[in-house]
């Protein structure tokens, strides 16, 4: 789900499901890069089984990226697409299966949203296109420079989408890249590769999440596979929950909020496109060296381990004295269900419910105290009972009216004290009266003592006097040297002077006018009229909003536990009911139709591309988009309306965009299918998965020998011969077979002359209609040692370390007697410089060599995340400096370099902590000098140990 | 609740015609409200005769036709969409007649992208002829200008300048107050928005008139081959700048800009002068900034009195 709020949440909650990723670099010798050797152990001291890319997460950023100049042409973004994928390789270092999933053709539940990113897309195109011509225009005007346009057509994103030239293009270089990578890296040697291109049918995580269903059901699949996903989207947390797999881990990027960005039109740092001055560009680096590297760091990775999510929730959610037995599995799958009520793409999320409210807690909240009246769970198995979910939606529905008051409360709250910070801030920048001669404010321990005060009356009639005059100098004056000299002056010329409020707040937004008002009596009938254009009377129409969303809740549970239960389905309404209007839903839903198929690639493209967006498709076909004779014209408005519903900018809203009629689409496509060249023919056929192998997998040998034997009958995969992982085989026409080369689609890369690869179509493993995918643990599952402190960790006397990568017995690091040596050296010299000493202690190879085994523990809530629960944290977090006594490392916790410290000081310290008897640094020494401050008072770590056990080695 | 008149011509033609009723109800939509659809169905009824192919009962390209232009019209009336021009003239010549109560009033993506940054350049906005009692910016683009004009045909009366003083006194506060809040004067401001704003604060609007600049006569040899749009900014019929920019938005910023430079000054003065009109001196009201020297002026573009009338009807 698109709800990045919600993994903003959830991390917050539960900061212990974060690892820092620790990658390591390829080497450079000699101008030549050597490529990091991927069969060896996984520098996160982990291993794992499966690693599955959703690929629409890479092909966006590596086509379009926002915080770096975008690839000038197709094959750029491909060697970009790739080198991504190498990447993530590298650090998960999948040892069994890696699965590639490109989206392909979506449910139709998905296509109102589809819609209205496509529409919001090509328009914006139009504008960014626009205003950078409009400012290229004016910069020149004014005598700027700008480096020339480059000759090449603006990327439209919109052609990320099943069916498109680009799309087939990419599935022709990811097989090359496998082949590539089969052939010629020792770490890809075992790997069975999958790739689910855009041809395939389904969302790429729904493609993933079929894959490991179908696997898990099948009796050889080994239930302690490690499962690693890649994906940003939120809703890969519900799905990796959905699998019940013990071991599952999503990777994604570490979100930084605030990214600078380069300008879009002189390609510089430091301001936007609208503030762009055409001015010549600095040099970077001394010679320019630096000309062509990205000024911020590079995007790092975050591993969200859901096994530590699990124990979290099992927490949270358990549940004494139930009138059955509590089934924490069972709960899990209701948590997740009930996470759909707060936004997914499916359905509009219910008004009253918002996560950045806590609207998950509230619901867990209900959710416990209904459980107990309900005698059941919500869901089973990914079939919903609505008579207890009745029962929850009711419960929000009492507290409707309340949410709204506070809602509306709580930004007048935030507007207000916005409104006083700014007024403070404008405040400190410039007091409104400042008295002068003997009552002049003077420095707090500044020279001499104060004076007493002489003929005050004579100097308050200065004061007076001197404010009379400078009021009555001429204000167009000062006021021109305003204008003339811009705002700088006027601080200076208005100095000493009153000024004069502004009549009004000049720098108050003007507010979207909001005719809803849910804070107000009778919001229910203003939300219908408003939204839905009809009286609350209108009881039938009421009613048949609150059934569809009942139907898509089914549909969405149903889609994350079993698969796309139909193709058609859709929610037609762009609002959601209210949580109290859903009454008597038992009936509303009984099943869907079965049968569905999806659309052709060709056709959706159709019913998702604004008529922009017709280059992506055959003339005949483009001209139904803006003809306007053409039978489905009215599903390509030009402009559409936007409703801000409550928010701010544009891109927040609810475009308000026709729903397409499938009958018609396929009735007016019929006349135009005969205009489909050969090749379009083919593009818009459904396509396969495939799987390779390289030669040392034992598949290689099978598989070959199906093509020799060129026997076209399907034929299942040996399951011992590839981790228990089952399937139909079948002949691929045009293969990729070992000893026969493999030509590069990208002129800039090389053909595989020496191809070891062999690929073959992949059908998942399949089950008779009705076949239902239990959601249980499997047996013979182990699920992994806790990594979270025991809730009655307090009463046993020992300290508890927290685990903070995936090893709890990982190596500790420490420093030996030479460390310590050369430690002490270095840092003594800068003694003299004052007790916080702003210098950084010379990081001298030894010490890097120390510390750079341990991971950045604590970066990730440096920046933008401040952790609620402090419970594991490392007590080095935002500790007071240390006082300054004759010890060598007082600079520790001072503030110059302890931020670049921190992390790496966080892990060190850790890692004392946790070497019980070994050789001691120095903080435990300084923790026993300062015992006496209260080093811990008030949270729950213990003390470290007492002096005795510290020796030196 | 929707169908005034319309609905009883609409029940009326089908307690006429019985058989129609399960074919046309069965075209409704399923999330359709009843004002939607009955208004679409009075649509589909009212053009039944236009498509004389149709066949109640039978699926067609031609009924599909039909269903998608209503669907047109529904769209664009209840929810907002605006479409290619030749469609929405379709469409609006398809629906005369039918009557909506209380259509809901929608902002479009444009309008209101319009509105955080700046009307588009181009300005033709071939939507702007159905929308219902909605005013955009667009008049500011110089089409309000044919209006503009016809409404104060008169020559500039001797004490129009003392007339209009008071209220460039006020503008000029503003501008003023909006520079400072803009950090001064300078290259980087969006000018017409500054001007734009300030005049709508005080309750009247700016005239741009477009001229290409090949079409202006006097002008010094050696430019006249010059592409390119000239821009004539006046407020309260007052001349405020004239500026030449490859295309409109281009030249407006331009004018804009010559016409803050004029509130540089330590005041605003309206005056009459004497510039250039179509190769003729004529009178007019000029803003200027009391600059000892006297400004020599642009040809004018536009004149929005008449050349010998005294009689003033200057409205404030």
């Amino acid at each position: 789900m698109g709800v990045p709020a919600f993994f903003r949440w959830l991390s917050r909650k539960y900061p212990s499901i974060i690892v820092n990723c620790i990658e390591e670099k390829a080497k450079e010798c000699n101008g030549v890069r050597i490529p990091v050797d991927t069969s060896r152990p996984n520098p996160n001291e982990v291993e794992f089984d499966n690693l599955y890319l959703d690929m629409n997460g890479i092909i966006h950023p590596c086509t379009h990226p926002e915080d770096k100049p975008a690839p000038k042409n197709e094959d750029e973004m491909m060697v970009a697409i790739f080198e991504y994928i190498d990447r993530l390789f590298n650090i998960v270092r999948p040892r069994r299966v890696l699965y590639m999933a490109i989206d392909g053709v979506a449910p139709r539940a998905k296509m109102n949203q589809q819609r209205s990113r496509r529409f919001r897309a090509s328009k914006e195109g139009v504008e960014l296109a626009e205003e950078k011509q409009r400012m290229r225009e004016e910069v020149f005007q004014r005598g700027g420079y700008l480096p020339p346009e480059e000759i090449k057509e603006r990327f439209d994103s919109n052609c990320i989408t099943p069916g498109t030239e680009f799309m087939d293009n990419l599935a022709k270089c990811l097989r090359f890249y496998v082949a590539d990578r089969l052939s010629n890296d020792p770490g890809w040697s075992n790997i069975t590769v999958f790739l689910s291109d855009a041809s395939v049918p389904g969302e790429g995580e729904h493609k993933i999440m079929d894959f490991i269903r179908r696997q898990r059901a099948q009796p050889n699949h080994d239930p302690n596979t490690h499962h690693c996903l890649c994906g940003a989207d939120a809703d890969l947390i519900m799905l990796g929950l959905a699998t019940h797999e013990p071991n599952f881990t999503i990777i994604r990027e570490e979100f930084k909020p605030n990214k600078p960005r380069p300008c879009a039109l002189c390609g510089q740092m430091g301001h936007e496109i609208k503030d762009c001055q055409g001015l010549a560009r600095e040099k970077q680096g001394e010679h320019d060296e630096f000309a062509d590297t990205v000024p911020m760091s590079e995007q790092e990775f975050i591993f969200i381990r859901l096994c530590v999510l699990r124990e979290y929730l099992e927490r949270e959610l358990t549940m004494a004295s139930l009138p059955f037995p509590f089934d924490f599995e069972r709960s899990v799958d209701d948590w997740v269900f009930m996470c759909f009520f707060v936004g997914n793409d499916f359905l509009p999320h219910l008004p009253s419910l918002e996560i950045r409210e806590g609207a998950i807690d509230r619901l867990v909240g209900i959710y416990k105290d209904v459980v107990h009246k309900t005698g059941g769970y919500l869901t089973e198995s990914g079939f919903v009972n609505l008579e207890r979910v009745e029962l929850i939606m009711q419960a929000v529905g009492v507290a409707e009216d309340n949410i709204f008051k506070k809602r509306k409360e709580d930004e007048e709250n935030f507007k207000r004290r916005m409104k006083e910070k700014k007024k403070r801030l404008k405040a400190e920048q410039r007091p409104a009266f400042l008295p002068t001669g003997q009552f002049a404010p003077q420095a707090l321990g500044g020279y001499g003592r104060p004076q007493s005060i002489q003929n005050a009356r004579h100097t308050a009639y200065e004061m007076r006097m001197h404010g009379r005059d400078q009021q009555n100098k001429d204000a167009a004056q000062s006021l021109k040297a305003t204008l003339r000299n811009g705002s700088k002056a006027s601080s200076d010329s208005l100095d000493g002077r009153g000024v004069k409020r502004k009549a009004e707040d000049s720098d108050s937004e003007p507010e979207p006018e909001d005719n809803v008002r849910l804070w107000e009596e009778g919001w229910k009938q203003r939300y219908y009229k408003n939204k839905f254009d009809v009286d609350l009377t209108d009881d039938s129409f009421r009613k048949k909003v609150v059934k569809s969303y009942v139907e898509g809740l089914c549909w969405v549970l149903r889609y994350y536990y079993q698969g796309c239960a139909s193709w058609k389905w859709y929610f037609p309404f762009h609002y959601a009911p209210f949580a109290s209007d859903f009454k008597d839903i038992k009936g509303m839903f009984t099943d869907f139709e079965t049968g569905t198929k999806p659309f052709k690639p060709l056709e959706q493209l159709m019913a998702v591309f604004p008529a922009a967006s017709g280059n992506f498709l055959p003339p005949t076909w483009r001209a139904l988009m803006s003809d306007p004779d053409s039978p489905i014209i009215d599903f390509y408005p030009e402009d559409f309306a936007i409703d801000l519903n409550g928010k701010k900018y544009a891109w927040q809203g609810v475009a308000l965009l026709p729903f397409v009629d499938e009958r018609r689409l396929r009735a007016t496509l019929n006349e135009v299918y005969p205009d489909l060249t050969p090749e379009e023919v083919r593009r818009n056929s459904l396509g396969s998965d495939v799987v390779f192998v390289g030669k040392a997998h034992p598949l290689c040998d099978f598989i070959h020998e199906l093509y020799r034997a060129e026997s076209h009958q399907p034929v299942e995969i040996p399951a011992e011969l590839c981790h228990g992982i089952q399937g139909t085989l079948n002949l691929d026409e045009e293969p990729i077979l070992p000893d026969k080369p493999v030509e590069s689609p990208i002129p800039t890369l090389r053909d595989i002359a020496n191809n070891c690869a062999v690929g073959i179509k992949f059908k998942d493993p399949q089950y008779e209609d009705g076949h239902v995918f239990k959601a249980v643990i499997l047996q013979g599952a182990k699920i992994p040692n806790k990594v979270l402190k025991p809730g009655d960790w307090e009463r046993s006397n020992k300290p508890w370390r927290p685990q903070l990568g995936f090893n709890p017995n990982r190596q500790q690091v420490h420093l030996d007697q030479s460390a310590l040596r050369t430690l002490g050296h270095h840092v003594k010299p800068q003694h003299g410089g004052g007790q916080y000493s702003n210098v950084p202690p010379p990081r001298g190879p030894h010490m890097s060599g120390q510390y750079s085994n341990a991971p950045p523990s604590s970066s990730y809530h440096q920046g933008n995340y401040r952790p609620p629960h402090r419970d594991h944290q490392p007590p080095y977090h935002r500790e007071p400096a240390i006082d300054s006594g004759s010890r060598p490392l007082q600079q520790y916790g001072a503030h110059g370099w302890e931020r670049s410290m921190q992390s790496q000081g966080a892990a060190y310290q850790q890692n004392m902590q946790r070497a019980p008897g070994g050789p001691r640094g120095y903080h435990q020494q300084q923790d026993n000098r300062r015992q006496p401050q209260g080093y811990n008072a008030g949270r729950n770590f213990p003390m470290p140990p007492p002096m005795k056990r510290y020796n030196w080695s | 609740m929707a169908d005034g008149e319309g609905g009883d011509v609409v029940s009326e033609y089908l307690t006429q015609n019985p058989h129609l009723v399960p074919w046309i109800e069965s075209l409704r939509g399923h999330c359709e409200t009843n004002k939607q659809w009955h208004a679409r169905r009075e649509f589909i009824l009212r053009n039944l005769d236009v498509f004389p192919n149709i066949q109640p009962g039978t699926q067609s390209p031609c009924l599909d036709r039909l269903l998608s232009l209503s669907m047109v019209w529904t769209n664009h009336v209840f929810m907002g969409c605006q479409y290619p021009q030749p469609v929405m003239e379709k469409v609006r010549e398809m629906a005369e007649g039918i009557c909506v109560h209380e259509a809901p009033v929608h902002k479009t993506r444009d309008e209101l992208m319009g509105k955080i940054k700046r009307p588009h350049p181009s300005g033709g906005d071939p939507g702007s002829l159905v929308k219902k009692n909605k005013v955009g910016l667009n008049d500011v683009d110089g089409k309000g200008e044919g209006k503009c004009v016809a409404l104060l045909k008169s020559g500039p009366p001797p004490d129009a300048p003392a007339q209009c003083q008071s209220f460039f006194n006020r503008l000029y506060k503003a501008v003023a107050w909006k520079l400072v809040s803009a950090g001064g004067f300078g290259p980087n401001l969006d000018h017409f928005e500054i001007l734009r704003s300030c005049a709508e604060s005080l309750k009247v609007s700016l005239n741009c008139v477009f001229v290409p600049l090949k079409d202006i006569p006097d002008l010094p040899a050696g430019r006249t081959q010059k592409e390119g749009q000239v821009c004539e900014l006046r407020c309260q019929t007052v001349y405020m700048g004239t500026g030449y920019g490859r295309d409109d938005g281009a030249a407006r910023a331009m004018a804009s800009k010559e016409a803050l430079k004029t509130f540089q000054g330590r005041k605003v003065t309206v005056k009459i002068a004497r510039r250039r009109f179509h190769g003729r001196d004529v009178e007019d009201l000029v803003l200027t900034d009391e600059q000892p020297k006297s400004p020599v002026f642009p040809p004018a573009l536009s004149y929005p009195f008449q050349p010998d009338s005294q009689d003033a009807n200057l409205s404030m």
